[in-house]
């Protein structure tokens, strides 16, 4: 098993990961944000598979969609509004198509705290995930974004990996990454199951470790690939504990947690399913940290939803 | 590069050819957009005779852009010999390979999935920087209507084309001068659209894109590569060939009855005979 020793920002380690792969048919795509998203020393050590496309994501998807059906594997990284928001109908276009580009996505949910909310992408995941062919990877670690992009390279398709801007902190991680399975990272009983994607990992860890002092006893499940989606675990869990709890960096409409819902509804008995995530409104600015926790994707207030759910344990 | 007269002839006659099979298509099926098709059939015929061989395995790819005038792709891809005969008749039916616009996933030889407009130059960058990477010296052709034009897409494609100094990549603007709507102009001007691509840095020829001399002599110029993107605007004319639907916005997308359908082939088969005049 492998264990990361101190908190990690995935988008600092963008280009790093990406040189690793040795395959020469990458080619990585820009619009003017290489300095944010960290592909500029990418640029400057690899300028011959460099692509800056200027400040028109709409183009830039296509571009990629043209370098792919000529054999090439195009990368492209922006923050995760550009990358998936901006230009959906381009983005749609490729994935009919079923173009092999890949598309990293920085900054997502409120991990661009400052900037407000034109800039919070809460919506990538419901917009990504409604489109036929595409696979979502959503990494909680360092070493699960280096298989992520690994395993995209390997897969055939268009493929959206989120990277997370703000501090994730050490998880452990020891089963292969691979497409539609998540992986039990505690499981201590069957008071809940608590299940995140990579960007909320924060949260999620926090409010497992305040759950388990106070006596609730869980499950804590990495869901790493949103789509494919891990069906069959989380129908199983569903049968066995008291209530699931989705926690992501996201809008509880059309994410994790709607897409945990939609693989449960067709079944006469499963346990309810709760959610943490943004509400159905527009952010404002801040520091990550404090918007994450006003906005409630924070370990007390993930710990709370499990507690106001199951009641307050005595003894 | 002169063209041997034979040749011209023969381009001539494929391209009216490839007229009723648009017409055949688009009658069987009840549905799809005739008067697009025909305004850019006799630049599609030249540019697959004289530019690309499936054969090979490197090749110039063909992007349409304005993916609404695929039944003009399916003709030639079908006197090529890769769409069947029979399956002409299956044009935006269910099982068919033959798609309303065109998807690369049913048919592969149709090189991009288009039907969205201002998206196809886009992809040709694409294709054109990964070929220039790739050491081949292969074209990409483009074709956009000059409706099209007023997609904010295709502004930033004209930008990174000139700005990667594409001369491998080669747009063909249908200038038909119609839309769903009326007239371009009126709908949305699109204005002097040669000085435009000029000024953002392309080599920029236009022809009559009805006569065949001229649409041959334009691609052979704009296949040497002289550090520039090329665009050709053709000056067309929505529904050529059948003199009921010339210039007819009701063209645009229409049915045909059986008579119609008649009519239109006995005009063709007259102007097939006129070549040889």
């Amino acid at each position: 098993m492998k264990i990361t020793i101190e908190t990690v920002s995935l988008r600092d380690h963008v280009t790093e990961v990406l040189e690793k792969s040795l395959d020469d048919r990458i080619i990585v795509l820009d619009s003017d944000l290489s300095k944010s998203t960290g592909t500029s020393i990418f640029a400057t050590r690899y300028p011959h598979r460099y692509i800056e496309c200027g400040i028109s994501e709409a183009s830039a998807i296509s571009i990629a969609t043209g370098l792919a059906i000529e054999g090439k594997i195009p990368f492209y990284v922006g923050f995760s509004l550009f990358a998936i928001c901006s230009a959906w109908t381009q983005l749609r276009m490729a994935c009919y198509a079923n173009a092999n580009i890949k598309l990293i996505g920085t900054h997502p949910g409120i991990d661009n705290g400052y900037d407000g909310a034109s800039h919070h992408a809460n919506e990538d995941i419901a917009l990504a995930r409604s489109l036929p062919n595409m696979k979502i990877m959503v990494p909680a670690s360092l070493q699960e974004f280096e298989a992520a992009i690994d395993l995209a390279i390997k897969t055939c398709g268009p493929v959206y990996i989120r990277c997370a801007r703000d501090e994730i902190p050490p998880i452990p991680m020891s089963e292969q990454l691979l497409w539609g399975k998540s992986e039990i990272i505690y499981d201590n009983g069957n008071d809940y199951a608590l299940i995140f994607e990579g960007t909320a990992t924060k949260a999620a860890i926090e409010g497992f470790e305040i759950l388990k002092r106070k006596g609730y006893l869980g499950k804590l499940i990495n869901i790493r690939s949103i789509k494919p989606l891990d069906i069959d675990l989380i129908r199983k869990i569903s049968t066995e504990v008291s209530v699931l709890l989705t926690v992501e960096n996201h809008s509880v409409i059309g994410g994790l947690g709607g897409a945990v819902a939609e693989s449960l509804a067709s079944l006469s008995h499963h346990a309810p399913v709760i959610y943490v995530g943004i509400a159905d409104i527009f952010t404002e600015s801040g520091p990550t940290a404090e918007l994450k926790s006003a906005y409630g994707i924070s370990g007390e207030h993930v710990a709370d939803s499990i507690i106001d759910f199951i009641g307050e344990k005595i003894g | 590069m002169k063209m041997e007269k034979e040749n011209i002839i023969g381009l001539k006659v494929a391209a009216i050819e490839n007229r009723k099979k648009i017409l055949r298509m688009i009658f069987k099926a009840h549905s799809g957009h005739l008067g697009g098709s025909l305004s850019i059939i006799d630049i599609l015929t030249a540019i697959y005779a004289l530019d690309v061989d499936f054969a090979a395995q490197e090749r110039s790819r063909v992007i349409l852009s304005k993916g609404h005038a695929v039944p003009a792709q399916y003709a030639v891809l079908n006197s090529l010999g890769i769409v069947k005969d029979e399956e002409l008749d299956t044009l935006r039916q269910i099982n068919s390979r033959l798609q309303g616009h065109p998807c690369i996933t049913k048919l592969k030889e149709i090189d991009a999935t288009t039907g969205l407009l201002g998206q196809g130059l886009s992809q040709g960058i694409g294709m054109a920087l990964a070929k220039k990477i790739n050491g081949d010296n292969h074209r990409v052709y483009v074709i956009v209507g000059d409706g099209e034009m007023n997609e904010g897409q295709i502004w930033e494609a004209l930008m990174q084309s000139a700005h990667y100094s594409l001369d491998n990549l080669i747009l063909i603007v249908d200038r038909n001068k119609l839309c769903l709507s009326g007239e371009v102009d009126k709908v949305m001007s699109i204005g002097d659209i040669t000085s435009k691509i000029k000024a953002f840095g392309w080599n920029v020829q236009q022809i009559d894109g009805h006569n065949m001399e001229q649409i041959v002599n334009a691609l052979h110029t704009a296949q040497i590569p002289l550090g520039k993107p090329n665009a050709i605007i053709c000056n067309t004319i929505k529904g050529k060939g059948v003199s009921f639907m010339e210039n007819q916005i009701q063209w645009h997308s229409a049915t045909l009855s059986e008579n119609q359908y008649k009519q239109a082939l006995i005009e063709l088969e007259q102007q097939e005979r006129d070549v040889f005049q």
